[in-house]
């Protein structure tokens, strides 16, 4: 019996080609995760800090949300997809760090690439942290161009002011003592 | 040389030969025989994989775009890549600078990314994150992977001359005996 990638219509016995994970763009198994590049856990200062771009998306709920509705709070901005390996092995660590630190005053706002809520909301009910943060939907990438997004994931830390301070891009452990270390510098 | 397998979780077997120093390390998926490269020196990390067409058919077809698009990305030789920053400064590349080979004949340019997006952009087709970033600067740690494409039949050979810099200061390496994946298995 041929069996499915359970996002994409696409043979898996196709998807099991990479040793590298290249496959990168749009089915992450298992065995391609564990083959991806270590996460890391360094976020680079943006020198100087530049005022972030004020967006209003929609959550799962259709409900719109604004970044100007988290001022006066450090922000985790990420931009990432499902299909995209790395942002699947880090949002855990993201929900970690938030659940630490979100009653002093620490907002995550995820900003989904190209997907649906149906899929979203499939993808987060298996993983073993459910995030809590808002999801927002980014349908056509115009926030990710505004933000000069080049690849996903990537993750900016904004000040209390919504200056952005720090940035990664790339795969993060999120609730690294280093990256904590700069969130409490923040807050 | 060494010849290592690999049990992945999944219990895929891969073959990897591991070269000493400078040489380009390289992996046969066991279950799918399509093949993979990886190589770090000088502050880069590149892995290149095999990326089959009726795998971009169906990933692309499942983001709803027309087959013009799908059928210009499908019919050329396409790599998953990883390009990551392991020195302890910022990396900058330009995939306009990359050039490839074919039997020692004339060095060849990979489409860009930016030059995809404008054609695509013609067309009302706004996705944009399957293609590897084309000119980017990574801070210490961060990393990308997607799509390098060569106008070129499938299961060609080719050697890869990759261009980057370090702070300014200039490096390449050229990989050899990279082959482009099959063309569709006739079922």
């Amino acid at each position: 019996m041929r069996r499915f990638c359970p996002d994409f219509n696409v043979p898996r016995r196709r998807l099991s080609i990479s040793l590298l994970a290249l496959m990168l763009l749009f089915c992450a198994t298992q065995s391609v995760v564990a083959d991806q590049p270590p996460l890391g856990h360094k976020m680079n200062p943006v020198e100087p800090p530049v005022a972030s771009a004020d967006f209003t998306l929609p959550d799962m709920d259709g409900e719109s949300h604004s970044l100007s509705d988290f001022r006066g709070q450090v922000v985790m901005l990420n931009f990432w997809a499902t299909w995209c390996p790395p942002c699947r092995r880090e949002m855990p660590s993201m929900q970690r760090l938030y659940a630490k630190y979100r009653d002093r005053g620490l907002a995550v706002v995820a900003v989904n690439q190209w997907e649906d809520e149906d899929l979203v909301f499939e993808f987060t009910g298996r993983l073993s942290l459910e995030p809590t943060f808002p999801i927002l939907f980014d349908r056509e990438s115009r926030v990710a161009e505004t933000y000069g997004v080049k690849g996903l994931p990537t993750t900016y830390l904004l000040d209390r002011e919504g200056n952005v301070r720090f940035v990664a891009i790339g795969g993060r452990e999120f609730d690294h003592p280093d990256v904590e270390a700069l969130i409490e510098g923040l807050l | 040389m060494k010849i290592a397998s690999i049990t992945t979780a999944a219990a895929l077997l891969v073959t990897v030969t591991a070269g000493a120093g400078d040489e380009v390390a390289t992996g046969v998926d066991a279950e799918t025989g399509l093949k993979s490269w990886k190589w770090e020196g000088d502050g880069l990390g590149i892995e290149l994989l095999q990326v089959p067409p009726d795998f971009i058919r169906a990933s692309y077809a499942r983001r709803g775009l027309p087959d013009t698009v799908i059928e210009a990305v499908a019919t050329r030789c396409v790599f998953g890549t990883i390009i990551r920053n392991i020195s302890d400064r910022s990396l900058s590349y330009r995939v306009a600078d990359w050039r490839y080979t074919i039997d020692g004949g004339v060095e060849k340019p990979i489409k860009t990314k930016s030059e995809w997006l404008e054609e695509w952009h013609g067309m009302g087709v706004r996705f944009s994150w399957s293609i590897l970033a084309d000119d980017p600067t990574f801070a210490v740690g961060d990393w990308i992977q997607g799509f390098t494409t060569m106008a070129e039949p499938h299961a060609s050979q080719l050697d890869l001359k990759v261009v980057w810099s370090i702070e300014g200061e200039p490096y390449e390496k050229i990989l050899s005996g990279l082959q482009c994946a099959p063309p569709p298995a006739v079922d």
